[in-house]
């Protein structure tokens, strides 16, 4: 200590009257912090405690103390040559700073600054992208880890819609028009939204055990789900209001044995990819048609305007569904056969499950019909298998639209399970 | 080799995360082919009789410990490694601002705080390094912490009650180690206000592991390479190190004891 040296320093802080423990330390480290290994820092100095305390703190955090020497009167310039621990430089990140366009700033644009990497790293866990990660941390057990599979292009833009859209089940649907219906009606009523709440419940349940797996690199598509996921509690939130609301029948219906074999099978599934896929593009895409129809044939508004906001919100479920398997088939052509194989192994499952859920198929032909009238009840038996025919076209449109052939698209369409979702 | 393959390694328990290194050190070593157990102790005194006494094979010590098996031994022990921050240690003699002092010599009639008795840092090597300095230590008035005696300053306290009397004005002045001083002001615990430190003592080093002259090279060796194979980068041995304060072992060396040794002999407390 006290020996004037000569080596230059690349960068200086001017430490006032600070001592070491009084904020000096404050101004040092992150001075050092931005110096490569083995790049030298002055710190100047007027305290003469610092002259004792800088070379020991220097020994404990593995810095070299270079050594002082006196540049005015009871003003010291001290010498730290930074060691090879702590936090490495890395490049710094493309992109640069982001700008707010008509006072706006998304989801899109900060991907665009800090773009996803093509693998994540296991050692950079929770840190945000863009951060330099200290080593040392543990490996995270993080299995979605490949942008070709978690990461479509369209998911920052779909996050920004999802935001955007979200509504109020409390105060956005107009709970008052609601009346007792005919004998009948009221029933199919509790029975149609018996059948979307347990079927949204899976699909709050099924995406859910995929968003920890996701490594937080691709965190767009981890926020995305979380959209998703309050889009359905929000769906069977009002699903089950509308369910018990009305006359003396009003209630919640039959939960069906070949509904809960079907959405059984959806959550034991382990690929995201193919939960995208049956979830998504499939059940969901189903359900569109099937939510159409609902509003189509409402009785009142408010049970149209619950249907009406359900779809709007499952579009852009199913939009993201398709964008993920569009987006992994692009990159692994081998996945078609893995995909076909799923609707056919679901199929096997549900084999003997028979058709549509009698009290559901009933329900949609009272609905339709608007009461019990044998010759209301002949329109509305007509109106399902319309509805029925257009679910499978929509299918086959969707398929292609995935990337399937027109043969491929046929094939896994009509192996789709009885019970929509 | 007290158990055909299998050596015992002996520690000091001196805070239960003790366990925890000694376990993760045990499962490091047998990755790399070593089979150890640990024997841990309640203080340095019974560990030195245990190495000496052929119950341990390896004994991670104190300087005072370490120190003690080179003279039991005739200087025949075997030192096997340290750690980085082992090396170039120094104490400090911290004072109030208000108490007027900006020099050793005028710490004659004054409070200073020093730690147990055991305390390299904080006691035996301050006091020595005073006599150097030409102060007559007996006209100081020392205020003592003998705390967690024969764990020889491991567990800190007797530095802790050091900074803390200092602070609170039952004493004027105080001798700890830099490791603990240094911690202390990164961790923003000292009021720099109220205290600063006037002298910092030369350079001395800390723990070792020892072992007696008869464990087999081959044996040594292994230890060493197993040792010394312990990474920072690598976050099943970081947590291990930053447990025990190091980020890397290194060689021994018997250079960093000599002022020890003239402090116990001085002090007549071998």
């Amino acid at each position: 200590m006290g020996t004037p040296v000569a080596a230059a320093a690349a960068v200086a802080v001017d430490g006032g009257d600070l001592a070491l423990g009084g904020g000096l330390l404050a101004l040092l480290r992150p001075a050092l912090d931005r110096l490569e290994p083995g790049g030298v820092l002055a710190v100047l100095s007027s305290t003469r405690s610092v002259l004792d305390d800088l070379a020991s703190w220097c020994r404990v955090e593995r810095h070299e103390y270079l050594g002082t020497e006196e540049i005015a009167a009871g003003r010291q310039r001290h010498l730290i040559r930074r060691g090879s621990l702590g936090v490495p430089r890395g490049e710094r990140e493309r992109g640069g700073t982001l700008v707010a366009h008509d006072g706006r700033i998304t989801a899109s644009d900060l991907i665009a600054s800090v773009p996803f990497p093509a693998t994540a790293d296991p050692a950079t866990g929770f840190a945000p992208r863009g951060a330099r990660v200290e080593p040392g941390g543990p490996a995270y057990p993080f299995t979605l880890d490949r942008a070709d599979r978690v990461a479509p292009p369209e998911v920052a833009a779909l996050y920004d819609q999802a935001i955007g859209a979200q509504w109020d089940a409390s105060r956005d649907i107009p709970w008052q028009d609601v009346k007792p219906l005919p004998p009948g009606l009221d029933a199919a009523v509790g029975q149609i939204m018996t059948f979307l709440a347990e079927n949204e419940l899976s699909a709050l349940y099924v995406p859910s055990r995929f968003i920890a797996r996701i490594h937080p690199a691709y965190v767009e598509t981890a926020m995305f789900l979380a959209t998703q996921l309050n889009d359905e509690a929000r769906h069977i939130d009002v699903f089950l209001k509308r369910a018990r609301l009305g006359g003396e029948q009003s209630g919640p219906g039959v939960s069906s044995a070949v509904t809960a074999h079907s959405l059984h099978s959806l959550l034991v599934l382990e690929d995201f990819t193919e939960v995208a896929f049956l979830l998504s593009v499939l059940g969901e895409g189903t359900f569109l048609d099937l939510l159409r129809f609902i509003e189509r044939h409402a009785p009142d508004a408010a049970t149209a305007e619950i249907a009406r906001r359900a779809r709007i919100d499952e579009t852009r479920h199913v939009h993201f569904g398709i964008d993920h398997v569009k987006h992994a088939l692009a990159t692994h052509p081998t996945l078609y056969a893995r995909l076909e194989d799923a609707v056919r192994r679901r199929a096997a499952t549900l084999s003997g499950a028979g058709s549509v859920p009698a009290p559901v198929i009933d329900a949609l032909t009272v609905l339709a019909a608007g009461g019990l009238e044998p010759s209301k009840i002949s329109a509305g038996h007509e109106a399902v298998q319309e509805l029925m025919a257009e679910m499978h076209a929509s299918r086959l449109k969707r398929l292609t639209h995935a990337g399937f052939t027109a043969a491929q698209a046929e094939m896994i369409s009509s192996l789709h399970t009885p019970n929509f979702m | 080799m007290t158990s055909g393959m299998r050596i015992t390694i002996g520690a000091v328990a001196y805070d239960p995360k003790v366990v925890t290194i000694w376990e993760g050190i045990r499962d490091h070593f047998a990755g790399a082919g070593l089979l150890t157990e640990f024997a841990l102790y309640s203080s340095y005194e019974r560990q030195v009789e245990a190495l000496l006494a052929g119950h341990v094979d390896i004994a991670w010590n104190t300087p005072l410990a370490h120190v003690r098996v080179r003279r039991r031994t005739d200087g025949t022990s075997r030192s096997l490694g340290m750690r980085d921050t082992d090396r170039d240690v120094r104490s400090k003699i911290i004072v109030r601002r208000d108490a007027g002092i900006t020099s050793l010599g005028e710490l004659a009639g004054r409070r200073l705080a020093v730690g147990s008795r055991d305390s390299t840092q904080a006691r035996i090597l301050p006091l020595y390094f005073l006599g150097q300095a030409g102060i007559e230590v007996g006209r100081i008035q020392l205020v003592p912490f003998d705390t967690d005696v024969g764990k020889h300053g491991d567990t800190g306290t007797s530095e802790l009650d050091v900074v803390q009397a200092v602070h609170e004005g039952r004493a004027e002045a105080g001798a700890i180690g830099d490791v603990v001083w240094a911690s202390l002001q990164a961790a923003g615990r000292v009021q720099s206000e109220l205290v600063e430190v006037i002298w910092t003592s030369p350079p001395f080093d800390h723990c070792m592991f020892d072992a007696l002259g008869w464990l087999p090279r081959a044996t040594a060796e292994a230890f060493e390479r197993a040792l010394f194979s312990m990474s920072w980068d690598d976050p099943r041995h970081r947590k291990l190190l930053e447990l025990e304060g190091l980020k890397e072992w290194v060689a021994p060396r018997e250079s960093g004891y000599e002022s020890l040794r003239a402090a116990l002999d001085e002090q007549g407390a071998w």
